[in-house]
Order: C-alpha cells, then sequence, then structure tokens
C-alpha cells in the first residue's frame, strides 16, 4: 500500500458540551475514493473541518500529505479542495470572478491565472454561463462554481461533504462522474455522504462513524459482509435494525 | 499581505455592486443639501415673518408705525387672552394709564417670538418718549444713557456664526456618515458571508486569516471615507448657496485652511475604527439583519458625545477629555473650525487614542474571527 495521503489517528473533539468524535481512526490513500459514512451527527463534518484545518482536535493527530493541521495549517490547505452541502457562492461575482477569487487566494500565480480558470470552465462545463452573475444561477450551476473553484489550485487531496444533498438527479450524476474522473488522476477523494447507494457504488473504502466512534472499516465488500445490501449492514452497525 | 489585497480588491468589487451601500452613499451625498435648503428657507421664513397682536384698547400714538416696521400685525379683538390661545401670536389689551397686559402661550414658539419683538419695541418707545419729554424742557436726553458700550468684536461676527454652525454640523455629519456608510458593507462582509454560506470556503484557502480580515476592514474604510468625503463635499457646495446677512452684504459659510487636513486625519482613523467594531459585531452575527440589531445601538453610543458640543457650546474640557473616542475628535475639530488652529498636544492625545481605540477594536475582530465557533455556532 502506498503512503496515506490522509491518516486520522486517534481524534477526539468535543464541541460545547457535545463530544462529537471519540478517538477515530482511518486512512485515506491517493488514487481512491474514501468514503466516510454515517447518520446526521455522527462527526462526519466535524470529521471534515479538523482534516481541513477549520477545527483543531482535543486529542489525536491528523497528516495529510506528511503535514500536521496542528503544525501546518496553512500548508495542509494549500493541498485540499473541499466542496460541501453548502453551495455558497457570491452573488454579485460572475461565475468567472468566483473561480478566480479563490484561485488567487489559493496561490496560484498570475501567468498561470487565466489557463487554470479556462481550463476548469471547460473541465466542468461552466463556459455558457461563466460570466453570468452566480445570483441568477441554478443549483446545480453554482455546484459545478463552488466544485471549480475547490479544484482551481489542482490540489492532491479533495472532500466532498453530503455533496449532492442540495441537487438534482442530473447535476447528481455530474459530481459523482466527476470524483471518479479525480481518483482517476490520482486524487485522492474523502466522500462524506449518508446516501449509501452512492457509497457503495462509488468508494473503494468506507469508514462508518456512529456517535463519534468508527464501527465499520474496509471495502464495501468487507462492510457489507453476509449482508445483501449495504444499507442492511449500515443500520445493523448502527443499532436501528 | 498579496492575500489582503486580493479581499480587498473582492470586497470593494461587491461593495459598489450592492445597492444598499450605494444607496447610503447617495443618501449622504443627497441628505445634508437637502437639510440645509429646509434649514436655510425656515431660517429666512422666520426672520421676515409676519406675526399678529391681536388687541384691545387704544393704541399709544407713534407705536403702531413702531410694530409695522418689525413686522407686527395689530388685529383688534374682543378678548386678547383667548384670541392668543389659537386665532393671534399674542394678545394685548392697552390700558388707560399706559398698562398694557400681554397674554401669550409660551408653548408656542411664534408667541415666543412675537413677545420678544414686543418688549423690544415698547423698550424703544419708552427710550424715545421719555428722550422727547426732556428735550422739551431743555434738558439732553444722553443723561439717561450715561454708560456707552462701544463693542469691537476680534473677529468678524458673520464668521464667528458661520465657525459655530460648523463647528457642530460638520463633525456630525462626518462622524454618520462614516458609520453609516460602512454599516452596510461591514455587515454584509462578515454576517453576510456567513448568511449565504461562502465563509468556510473563504477559511478554507490558505490565505492567513489576519490578511482576510485586513482586507475587509480596509474596503469598509475606504467605502465609509468615500460616503464621508461625498457627504462632506455636498455640504460644502450646498453651503455655497446659503448666506448669512452681515453689515458689508451677505457672507457665504467657509472652511478655515487648517481644519481640513485636520478633518482628513481625524475622519480616516474614525473610519478604521468605526470598520474593525463594525466587522467585529458583524462577526458575531449570524445574519445580516441580526447584524443590523447590534450594530444599530453603535451609532447612538458614538453620536452621543458629538452632541455633548451642541449642548455645551462653550465646553472647554481639559487635555483628559481628548482620551475619550469620538468626542476627541469632535473637539480637535471644533477647536480647528472656530479658532483656526492646531493645538499640537489635543492633536497627539486624540491621535493616541483613536489609533489604540482602532488597534482595541481590530484585536477584538481578529479574536472573533479566528475562533471555532465562527462556523460551529448556529
Amino acid at each position: 500500500m502506498t503512503e496515506a495521503a490522509v491518516a486520522v489517528e486517534r481524534l477526539e473533539k468535543t464541541l460545547g458540551k457535545n463530544r462529537v468524535l471519540r478517538g477515530i481512526s482511518f486512512s485515506a490513500q491517493p488514487g481512491e475514493i474514501f468514503g466516510l459514512l454515517g447518520p446526521n451527527g455522527a462527526g462526519k463534518t466535524t470529521t471534515l473541518r479538523i482534516i481541513s484545518t477549520l477545527l483543531s482536535p482535543d486529542s489525536g493527530t491528523v497528516e495529510l500529505l506528511g503535514f500536521d493541521t496542528r503544525k501546518a495549517p496553512e500548508e495542509v490547505r494549500r493541498r485540499i479542495g473541499v466542496v460541501t452541502a453548502d453551495i455558497g457562492v457570491y452573488p454579485r461575482l460572475s461565475a468567472r470572478e468566483n473561480i478566480v477569487y479563490f484561485a488567487r487566494l489559493s496561490e496560484v500565480r498570475e501567468t498561470d491565472l487565466r489557463r487554470r480558470v479556462d481550463a476548469v470552465i471547460e473541465r466542468l462545463d461552466i463556459g455558457s454561463f461563466a460570466d453570468q452573475r452566480a445570483e441568477s444561477l441554478s443549483s446545480g450551476q453554482k455546484q459545478k462554481v463552488a466544485i471549480a473553484r475547490a479544484i482551481v489550485h489542482d490540489p492532491q487531496v479533495l472532500m466532498f461533504d453530503e455533496p449532492t444533498s442540495n441537487l438534482d438527479v442530473l447535476a447528481s450524476r455530474e459530481v459523482r462522474e466527476f470524483m471518479v474522473e479525480s481518483k482517476g488522476r490520482g486524487k485522492c477523494v474523502i466522500f462524506s455522504t449518508h446516501v449509501l447507494h452512492d457509497a457503495e457504488r462509488l468508494c473503494d473504502r468506507i469508514t462508518i462513524l456512529h456517535e463519534g466512534q468508527v464501527v465499520a472499516s474496509g471495502t464495501t465488500t468487507e462492510v457489507r459482509g453476509a449482508e445483501p445490501e449495504l444499507e442492511d449492514a449500515f443500520l445493523d452497525l448502527v443499532g436501528a435494525k | 499581505m498579496r492575500a489582503a489585497w486580493i479581499v480587498y480588491r473582492k470586497e470593494l468589487i461587491e461593495i459598489l455592486r450592492d445597492r444598499r451601500t450605494l444607496m447610503a452613499i447617495g443618501i449622504a451625498a443627497l441628505a445634508t443639501p437637502v437639510v440645509l435648503s429646509v434649514i436655510s428657507q425656515i431660517a429666512s421664513r422666520t426672520a421676515t415673518q409676519v406675526y399678529t397682536i391681536g388687541y384691545t384698547g387704544d393704541i399709544p400714538v407713534g407705536l403702531d408705525v413702531l410694530f409695522e416696521a418689525t413686522s407686527l400685525k395689530l388685529v383688534p379683538v374682543a378678548d386678547p387672552a383667548a384670541a392668543a390661545k389659537q386665532q393671534v401670536d399674542i394678545g394685548v389689551a392697552f390700558l388707560p394709564g399706559g398698562e398694557i397686559d400681554e397674554y401669550y402661550d409660551p408653548s408656542r414658539q411664534s408667541a415666543q417670538i412675537a413677545s420678544t419683538r414686543l418688549e423690544t419695541i415698547l423698550g424703544q418707545y419708552d427710550a424715545a418718549q421719555a428722550a422727547a419729554a426732556l428735550r422739551t424742557r431743555g434738558i439732553d436726553p444722553g443723561i439717561l444713557t450715561p454708560l456707552h458700550l462701544v463693542a469691537h468684536p476680534l473677529s468678524s461676527p458673520v464668521q464667528a456664526a458661520s465657525n459655530s454652525f460648523l463647528s457642530f454640523f460638520l463633525p456630525y455629519i462626518l462622524i454618520t456618515m462614516i458609520l453609516t456608510g460602512g454599516f452596510s458593507a461591514a455587515l454584509d462582509s462578515t454576517a453576510g458571508e456567513r448568511e449565504r454560506k461562502t465563509l468556510e470556503s473563504l477559511l478554507l484557502t490558505p490565505a492567513p486569516r489576519s490578511r482576510v480580515l485586513l482586507g475587509k476592514i480596509g474596503a469598509v474604510t475606504t467605502i465609509s471615507l468615500v460616503a464621508a468625503v461625498a457627504a462632506i463635499g455636498s455640504m460644502f457646495l450646498a453651503l455655497t448657496q446659503v448666506s448669512l446677512p452681515g453689515p458689508s452684504g451677505s457672507t457665504h459659510i467657509s472652511l478655515s485652511p487648517v481644519a481640513i487636513p485636520i478633518m482628513v486625519w481625524v475622519a480616516l482613523l474614525i473610519a478604521i475604527s468605526f470598520s474593525s467594531v463594525t466587522l467585529a459585531l458583524g462577526t458575531l452575527a449570524k445574519s445580516f439583519r441580526q447584524g443590523q440589531a447590534y450594530v444599530t445601538p453603535l451609532y447612538f453610543i458614538t453620536i452621543f458625545p458629538a452632541s455633548i458640543i451642541l449642548f455645551i457650546p462653550d465646553f472647554n474640557p481639559s487635555l483628559a477629555y481628548y482620551l475619550i473616542p469620538i468626542l476627541n475628535a469632535v473637539l480637535v475639530l471644533r477647536d480647528a473650525i472656530v479658532h483656526n488652529t492646531v493645538v499640537w498636544p489635543t492633536l497627539a492625545v486624540t491621535s493616541i487614542s483613536l489609533v489604540g481605540t482602532g488597534a482595541l477594536s481590530w484585536y477584538a475582530a481578529l479574536r472573533l474571527f479566528t475562533r471555532e465557533a465562527l462556523l460551529t455556532r448556529s
């Protein structure tokens, strides 16, 4: 096995009075889609926020491509791209201006800027609405802008937090296809979802979180075990069966 | 610093495309001339206003001429006391033996003005009658006024009136417009960022949060200054149309040359402090509307010290007063406008105080902007 792109060790986090993470560990490799599964409140988003340095762990460590999230947060953020369920774009900027803004903040050199932005616009088929103000875009178009701004600096690790939850069928399919394509380009894709069907189709390996703890880890086949569907195994693991 | 510049440029573009901010600046530019025009019209109307006096009895000989010359119109009424309640401005009963009863309602401003004019006329009439009586007896009327006051004003009374007007109005406009001009922009770039869910993506970039905040403060400060300059510029444009009457014709209100650089310096310091404070408050808010609720009291808190000048026009404070933010700005501006001079110790203390306030506000904003609750508080 190659060196892990993301290595999480005994992670603990309390927010307010809520003990959200209780010592979780997992690792994700380059060139794979790693699924982080669990019901709402399991700790998926908190985990992704710790990996992306938005939150600090109370204990435990996270290393991303060899960089400790606590010791080198800016190095970590240079190497990640995050797409969340909340498709927040700047409404008074055009789609292109939104992407350019994030490219600059992600330290894309001015000499490469135009080429990079044009490349992601083409890759995500944004060209037809690139110069429209973001406030006039549909949810699917906004999600494409959100993906474009997350990948414009060509990060090695991509994290998707419930990326299809606000999208229609067509837009969801495009997001899934993009994740598969990124995996093919050697990226480490971490996919947080509670849609087990998506996870089963896309993920190479999964970890199931429940009440801040890892309750299962492995390939989808390993986690499913003797159950006919991943959903059955999931319900069994979280005690809902 | 590149990240701060990137954020600054983007914030300015967004602000300039925001109808709310453009409206605030537009109102800032238009409100002052409109207010000044209304004040000017009311003032000139008050000066030439004819007030009515309802009277009974016989008017002393020659007094009616004085009434007419001072725009007091005499109207015969049955009951001067009843008429003074609404029908006329004041009521007067001329009684035999030279006694005059006056009836007026002190709660009516027109009654107060008419009453003052009546007292002045009667004083002049009494003096003229006494002087005439003395002359017929061959006595110099000068014995009635043994002391002669000859006034030698050290500056132009018209300019003094102009300076007095500016010393209140200008700081008030400056502070109000700096705050209201940047208000919407500050909330939009903090609470608005959270509300439209762009904050998390912004914080996921490698840009240090201190630089992001610096860019935002820079943009809000710029827009606050633009609003203040628009308001003050339009105020001076409007003042060129307003004139004060003087012995040598009418005089336009003008600002002393010393006051202009002082005003720019003080405006800059206030704008930086206000930007940091409003951004800090906006960071605490979950939505634009909640941010408005947090920031609105700030206006009243800050405008109160400026109002002290209105109620205590001859307020002559010690140096320690110049440590109080906003009040110190108003006092320094007043000194520059009224005395056309810079008092360096007070300017130094004021600058230190405002820079200190700005630094503390910046620190508070940074602390709030870097805490985890910025994202986890829902």
